[in-house]
């Protein structure tokens, strides 16, 4: 019975696989971990986002088992509504895994599509916008969660 | 090359350290250990806000309430560079046939101290 289990593992390997190289990289039992998501991704252009929200897109140049980043020719970019947006330059960023939310790779093809539709702004202003609106946004809140404790509902943790 | 490799690459040099609560240090690293502990020194921190500075001539950075760190551009190049004349130094060090060269020149009249006089490779 193990040797069926493990052929039909196998056979699920070569549907993900396209050469024997890339099988080589993997084990089984390391389909799951931080780098076997990673290491396809070293040198392509990748987008970051950290918890706070922010998004930085660079060349992922290496990584550790804390999903420690470093990107190359990094660009933080803001978006603000539908249509503006902003980038900075940020160079070299190391980034400490704790504080990335997803990693995501970028398809070189569709890379300025969704910027096709955007203006670009000053990177000081889009800062100041998203502060406005994370502002805003922040005291809508504190007052929804004011109104449910008046009317005996607790916040869920 | 791992990236806490490439921090300790960045020794010596100027880098900007963003912090969790968005404070920004600038500064010249003087070390790093494999939590991200920094000591740093000529340092300029600048608030959350961006509007207060201060100086420090020495300052200390817990790995922990790091954000991210920025340097510069050319650090990727030269910790691949160092990376390689470490792996070269190794290779050269390891062989079988170096070590058994050495044990030969270190215990015969002519050496001149094994092959120690020729590992100047930088």
């Amino acid at each position: 019975m193990s040797q069926n289990q493990n052929r039909s593992q196998t056979a699920g390997l070569a549907d993900v696989f396209q050469n024997d190289s890339e099988k080589d990289l993997y084990l089984e039992s390391y389909m799951y971990t931080t780098a076997a998501a990673l290491v396809g991704s070293i040198d392509k252009i990748v987008t970051v986002t950290l918890r706070e929200g922010r998004v930085f897109i660079g060349v992922l140049r290496t990584f550790d088992q804390f999903a420690n980043l470093v990107l190359q020719d990094t660009v933080e970019r803001i978006y603000i509504g539908d249509d503006k947006y902003a980038e900075a330059p940020q160079g070299v960023f190391l980034i400490r895994g704790e504080n990335v939310s997803m990693v995501g790779e970028i398809d070189l093809d569709q890379q300025d599509k969704d910027l096709e539709k955007r203006a670009q702004i000053p990177f000081p202003e889009a800062q100041r916008i998203r502060k406005e609106l994370v502002a805003s946004k922040q005291a809508k809140t504190t007052k929804e969660r004011e109104l449910m404790l008046s009317k005996g509902f607790e916040p869920q943790s | 090359m791992l990236p806490l490799f490439l921090l300790a690459t960045a020794k010596g040099e100027p880098i900007q350290v963003e912090l969790k609560n968005n404070v920004t240090i600038n500064g010249y690293l003087v070390d790093c250990d494999s939590w991200m502990n920094l000591t740093l020194e000529n340092v300029l921190e600048v608030d959350a806000t961006g509007e207060h500075f201060k100086k420090f001539p020495q300052f200390y950075v817990h790995g922990v309430e790091i954000k991210g760190v920025r340097m510069d551009e050319n650090i990727i190049d030269r910790a691949r560079q160092k990376e390689q004349r470490a792996r070269n130094w190794n290779n050269n060090n390891n062989s079988n046939n170096n070590q058994r060269r050495n044990y030969n020149n270190r215990y015969s009249a002519n050496s001149s101290g094994g092959n120690r006089g020729n590992q100047r490779q930088r």
